[in-house]
């Protein structure tokens, strides 16, 4: 541990008779190669909640995944109040009392919503009689179990396939109230539920903190985390750098903590610069698909357009129909007046449009791949001679991306083992190195850091200041203020409202994502 | 691009490239494929060394794995994408009976083509009900398997069919270069062809990409349909191959021509090292694979050890190998969470 950054517990004193839940003693976790934690000491209490912040790497969800036992420490302790020895796996934590909120909920989808409410218990089965006493999963104890985490309006009997993102995290979230437990961690819980569901998450804190559950929130959202948190853990680099009273710190104090130093204020982007007779980049008239119903709008050169609404009002339908990821349905699409049919990604590709997903374990990756093929795998026939690689050129390039888009890790180093931002970067770059006319982000900095968000910010400005198209589709209404030209609100499948960001703020981007009164 | 005036936070010293010495070993340590080879070599010298090592002996051991060893490739792109092909041996013989019976068989030339088209013909029917029906390559492949080994049958009835060109196909199999049975140098042409397909062309890293994750894979413009299907009409092209070099072989397309290969493909792709979920193998993993099956079949019956045995054997070398994958992951996932980096 350095001397210069001696990490002091400022909370500690505020408080006396507060009772330990667990107790982190110089935890060291390696990896190959990265020393992902190197000697954190850190302690957290009972009826309290404790944010974990750092940037990228910093260590926060190894913290916590050391701390459930899904991942062995290399060296150093854990200790759970109440339990004999330090745990040594999941198992352990568990019988200690640690319950572990995943990023990716644990659901299955074949079950219905009431049975995954009560997963664990289903999983005990140590009774394996056919005629043993089954936990009722549509009681009205179930129902009010969702009640609790604002799932009331949903069928017990009805599949967990057919959840959005936010329900799905709601319903895992849920079986905080049917197990038990004396620790609760939120490894970056809030990533996939949007704003909606925040009020949700923290009636739920709200009654474990008062049932006495020592609470860890991992996030990177800091206006979560001082909305829930009291006190508040800075890591950077694997080092614990600081513990503060959540009352006596704000926003900015914790960025610098974490980044090192003040970050510059999010600059607005550059106004549009359009010639007098210029054509938009894209251009949607009437568009059907998904779940848009009739859409229009414009994209001009330069400009970066917000696209903002709640989860499920359309917003990426239409990113994912302008991108032919999905086929339209009906409507027009236009691309520098030139009406186009987009009915896959490969057409897309082709007409020089680039779709960043929001999912992008699942589609913006290729899980074997390392960096240096998955940045190269849209661009590969461009760097090929009559369909075979010049593999130099191919290792050239990606050197060069590596080293320009700041990625961590090398060419050879799976993308899948990077942490989100740097996934990020990856998917990036691959797209940018289209030289696309349009491109369109979906929720770009999802699960992403402080300082790669900026960074990501800057590649957007960056891109619209060529005299490209931009469109970002978000559920984060700040975002989209700090970062684009305008913004559209969509609510059923329709566009209801357009907003210069410099004349509205984040309550008229909710208020008309939510109610729209003609 | 200018990235490089932002305040970031800073990034980690990476090691770009582990040194030579750590990558070999590495590689070393997943090739089981090849410890059982070894193994498998050293009882055959211990045992049997004298007449294993001799010239009959190992020109033998080379025909034996040349046909197998052409199908292997077929059934490994298929795997690499996530699919199987169980109708690789009932395909193999369609095209061997075919090309021996089409217009009598007059020329070992002309067999080649037919087997190869039929081959091609049953491989793109697979792929587009594969790829363009979106239907699960088992199910599509065990009905064809059912479907071509009764053609098989039905053509010629249940009796060998001799082509009138038998004798020039017998010579041709017998034929050697440099000492190296022609059968044997066409395989390893082809080892070198589908290494070239899958590591140096736009098609092998989609064909990767595809078996590793559909949805990225499609998410990123490659056109998977097209890709898949072009896959199974290679495999199919690679088969039928396979079929000729059978006749070419024995001189005759036998209604048992293939029968039970598609096993013998499989369990070497899977013994090489491939995953069966896709987007996992190497050719090198495969031709190991199939060195490994040859030069058990051919110790066993040097043993003098029973034909029915023999297959028990086999069937018992699958379930180690693929024992020793799984032994081979959780060594692994141990190491990542105990061992410091530094080594």
């Amino acid at each position: 541990m350095s001397t210069a950054e001696q990490p002091a517990d400022e909370g500690a004193q505020v408080t006396k008779q507060r009772q330990v839940a667990f107790t982190a003693v110089g935890v060291k976790k390696h990896y190959p190669g990265v020393k992902a934690l190197d000697g954190v000491d850190l302690e957290g209490y009972a009826g309290s909640v404790l944010g974990v912040c750092g940037a990228n790497g910093a260590g926060k969800s190894t913290f916590a995944k050391l701390l459930a036992g899904v991942e062995t420490l290399t060296e150093g302790e854990i200790t759970i109040a109440g339990f004999p020895h330090p745990v040594r796996n999941a198992a352990e934590a568990e019988q200690a009392g640690v319950l572990m909120m995943h990023q990716e909920p644990l659901i299955i989808d074949d079950f219905t919503i009431g049975e995954n409410v009560w997963l664990y218990k289903l999983r005990e089965g140590k009774d394996i009689r056919p005629w043993a006493q089954k936990v009722d999963t549509n009681s009205a104890e179930t129902r009010k179990v969702l009640q609790g985490v604002g799932l009331g309006q949903l069928s017990t009997r009805q599949l967990a396939r057919d959840l959005g993102p936010g329900q799905r995290q709601m319903l895992s979230l849920s079986r905080a109230a049917v197990t038990k437990h004396k620790i609760m961690i939120l490894d970056e819980t809030t990533a996939s539920t949007s704003e909606e569901h925040f009020n949700d998450i923290l009636d739920l804190v709200d009654r474990e903190k008062k049932a006495g559950t020592s609470i860890i929130f991992v996030s990177h959202r800091l206006n979560e985390v001082f909305a829930m948190c009291d006190r508040i853990a800075v890591l950077r680099n694997g080092k614990l750098i600081k513990v503060l009273d959540a009352a006596g710190t704000d926003a900015d104090e914790i960025t610098a903590l974490m980044i090192g130093q003040a970050l510059k204020a999010l600059a607005r982007p550059a106004p549009v610069q359009t010639a007098p007779d210029h054509l938009p980049v894209l251009s949607v008239r009437d568009l059907h698909g998904g779940r848009a119903h009739g859409v229009s709008f414009d994209v001009n050169p330069g400009e970066i357009v917000g696209l903002y609404g709640l989860v499920g009002s359309g917003r990426s339908s239409v990113a994912r129909t302008v991108t032919g990821q999905r086929p339209a349905v009906s409507g027009e699409i236009k691309l520098h007046g030139q009406e186009v049919h987009l009915p896959t990604p490969t057409s897309a590709v082709s007409k020089r449009v680039a779709y960043l997903t929001e999912d992008r374990r699942l589609e913006g990756f290729v899980k074997d791949f390392d960096n240096g093929k998955n940045m190269s795998l849209v661009v590969l026939p461009r760097m090929a001679r009559a369909g075979v690689v010049n593999s130099g050129a191919e290792k050239k390039r990606v050197r060069e991306l590596i080293g320009e888009y700041q990625v961590k890790g090398g060419v050879n180093t799976y993308t899948r083992t990077l942490s989100g931002g740097n996934q990020q970067k990856v998917v990036v770059a691959k797209w940018l190195e289209t030289d696309p006319d349009f491109v369109v982000l979906d929720e770009p900095t999802k699960g992403i850091d402080v300082g790669a968000r900026a960074n990501i910010y800057e590649i957007i400005h960056d891109v619209a200041a060529r005299g490209k198209g931009v469109l970002v589709v978000s559920s984060e209404a700040e975002e989209l203020l700090s970062l684009c030209h305008r913004i559209l609100v969509m609510r059923n499948g329709q566009i209801v409202g357009e907003f210069d960001p410099d004349h509205a703020d984040t309550d008229d981007l909710i208020r008309t994502a939510l109610t729209h009164q003609d | 691009m200018t990235t490089t005036d932002t305040t970031l936070p800073p990034v980690h010293e990476y090691e770009e490239d582990t040194s030579r010495g750590q990558m070999i070993g590495s590689w070393l340590k997943g090739q089981y494929a090849l410890y059982i080879l070894v193994a498998l070599l050293v009882v055959a010298t211990i045992t049997r060394g004298a007449i294993f090592w001799g010239p009959t002996n190992l020109t033998n051991l080379l025909l034996q794995m040349s046909i197998i060893g052409v199908v292997v490739l077929a059934e490994l792109i298929v795997v690499l994408t996530g699919g199987i092909d169980i109708s690789v041996g009932s395909a193999l013989g369609l095209a061997a009976v075919i090309a021996a019976g089409l217009f009598g068989g007059p020329s070992v030339l002309l067999a080649l083509v037919v087997a190869v088209v039929i081959g091609g013909i049953v491989g793109a029917v697979n792929g587009w009900l594969v790829a363009f029906r979106g239907l699960e390559p088992f199910i599509v492949t065990l009905g064809m398997l059912a479907l071509a080994r009764g053609l098989v049958y039905a053509y010629g009835n249940g009796i060998p069919i001799t082509p009138a060109a038998a004798s020039s196909f017998a010579a041709f199999g017998q034929t050697t270069f440099l000492g190296i049975p022609v059968l044997a140098l066409i395989w390893l042409v082809m080892v070198a062809f589908i290494a070239f397909l899958l590591y140096r062309t736009v098609w092998g890293r989609r064909v990767y990409a595809i078996g590793s994750n559909k949805e990225a894979a499609r998410s990123s413009g490659i056109p998977v349909k097209a890709t898949l299907w072009s896959v199974y009409i290679l495999a199919g092209l690679l088969v039928g191959l396979g079929g000729w070099m059978f006749l070419a072989r024995f001189a005759s397309g036998t209604s048992t021509a293939g029968n039970l290969m598609e096993l013998e493909a499989i369990a070497a792709v899977v013994i090489g090292g491939a995953a069966l979920s896709g987007g996992k193998g190497t050719v090198f993993g495969a031709v190991i694979g199939t060195i490994i099956f040859a030069v058990i079949a051919n110790l066993l019956s040097l043993l003098n050890v029973s034909t029915f045995l023999q297959d028990a054997f086999r069937g018992a070398l699958i379930l180690v190998a693929v024992a020793l994958a799984t032994v081979q992951f959780t060594r692994r996932r141990k190491t990542d969470a105990t061992q410091p980096a530094a080594k």
